[in-house]
């Protein structure tokens, strides 16, 4: 039985905002990025709670099926992607770079690997997943979600989708758009997930 | 008023699309023309928006057979079509009633949304 999903589900100022939402705030200047990333659905601080607990039951890159509850105490980066996603794959280099960064002062990261279509686009495919987890050097866990169970808990719209949870189970960002080593938003990133390992 | 229920109109269409996020006016469109004693169908991206390649555009035909939108003409990282990719559909049909589906991507919010829509 899987928890209510907490306050996650977007309000109504933040859906009119996704349909307004443009260009986003890769090419902002500096000065302008933080207000613009308030407003920017894509990269906003979202509304935190504690993290839903998910029960995805086939994993790949993982011995057992992850928890939220024994991963308390670490900083959780959840990456939602399919891999038939082109803006998906062309974030997993920064997510990489991140993981090799990271992993040892306390990160997880955490992909749930969330199909688009019915199972006749081979999406839901394990085989087919662990092939674009080695084509791609993705060497973190990696959940099936073929009943997007895990996406629906935490509301997610967009792929690839982020959300950055910190030690005590929390949720602290959320965000969704491509990301390139060293741009905007993977800096972005960056200091937020530095942030939470300073905690 | 008239403003506030339109906009809570929008609003639930946008809460409750699926995950299309898209209003009716941009949906997807599907083109009929015959083709020999077939009809070939041409998947319409929204204005804006691009069609995903890497998975391609279903048809779910009501009777349950599924079609696969495909075109020889591709972005240079195979990713997009660059001209409406097309599916043949056996015999003549005039009508054509089922779920389309279909992966888009508008090019400067940089992430990937699923359309589904009943024809």
């Amino acid at each position: 039985m899987l928890p209510e999903a907490p306050v996650l589900r977007p309000s109504l100022p933040i859906l009119f905002a996704l349909g307004a939402a443009g260009a986003g705030t890769l090419a902002l200047d500096s000065a302008s990025r933080a207000q613009a990333q308030s407003r920017n659905p894509l990269t906003a601080e979202r509304e935190t709670g504690p993290a839903p607990s998910w029960r995805n039951a086939s994993w790949l890159n993982a011995d057992h099926p992850l928890t939220l509850e024994e991963l308390r105490g670490r900083v959780v980066l959840l990456n939602f992607w399919v891999f038939t996603c082109y803006n998906c794959t062309n974030t997993v280099p920064s997510l990489v770079d991140f993981d090799r960064k990271y992993r040892d002062q306390g990160l997880t990261l955490i992909g749930i690997h969330t199909p688009e279509f019915p199972p006749y686009a081979g999406e839901h495919d394990k085989g087919n997943v662990e092939r674009a987890l080695r084509q791609y050097g993705i060497e973190y866990p990696n959940a099936q979600d073929n009943d997007s169970r895990t996406w629906n808990l935490y509301g997610i719209r967009f792929w690839p989708s982020f959300v950055l949870i910190d030690r005590r189970g929390n949720i602290r960002y959320q965000g969704a758009g491509e990301f390139h080593l060293n741009d905007g938003n993977y800096r972005l990133w960056e200091r937020r997930i530095q942030e939470l390992l300073a905690e | 008023m008239r403003r506030t229920l339109v906009a809570a109109l929008a609003a639930g269409a946008l809460a409750l699309g699926c995950r299309s996020d898209l209003p009716p006016s941009d949906a997807l469109r599907l083109d009929t023309a015959p083709a020999g004693g077939d009809t070939r169908l041409t998947l319409i991206a929204p204005p804006g928006f691009k069609l995903n390649a890497r998975v391609k555009p279903a048809l779910e035909l009501s009777e349950g057979t599924v079609l696969r939108f495909d075109s020889p003409y591709l972005t240079p990282d195979s990713a997009y079509f660059t001209r409406p990719p097309t599916a043949l559909l056996a015999g003549s049909a005039r009508r054509v009633r089922g779920t389309l589906r279909a992966s888009i991507c508008q090019p400067d919010e940089l992430v990937c949304r699923s359309v589904t829509q009943e024809i």
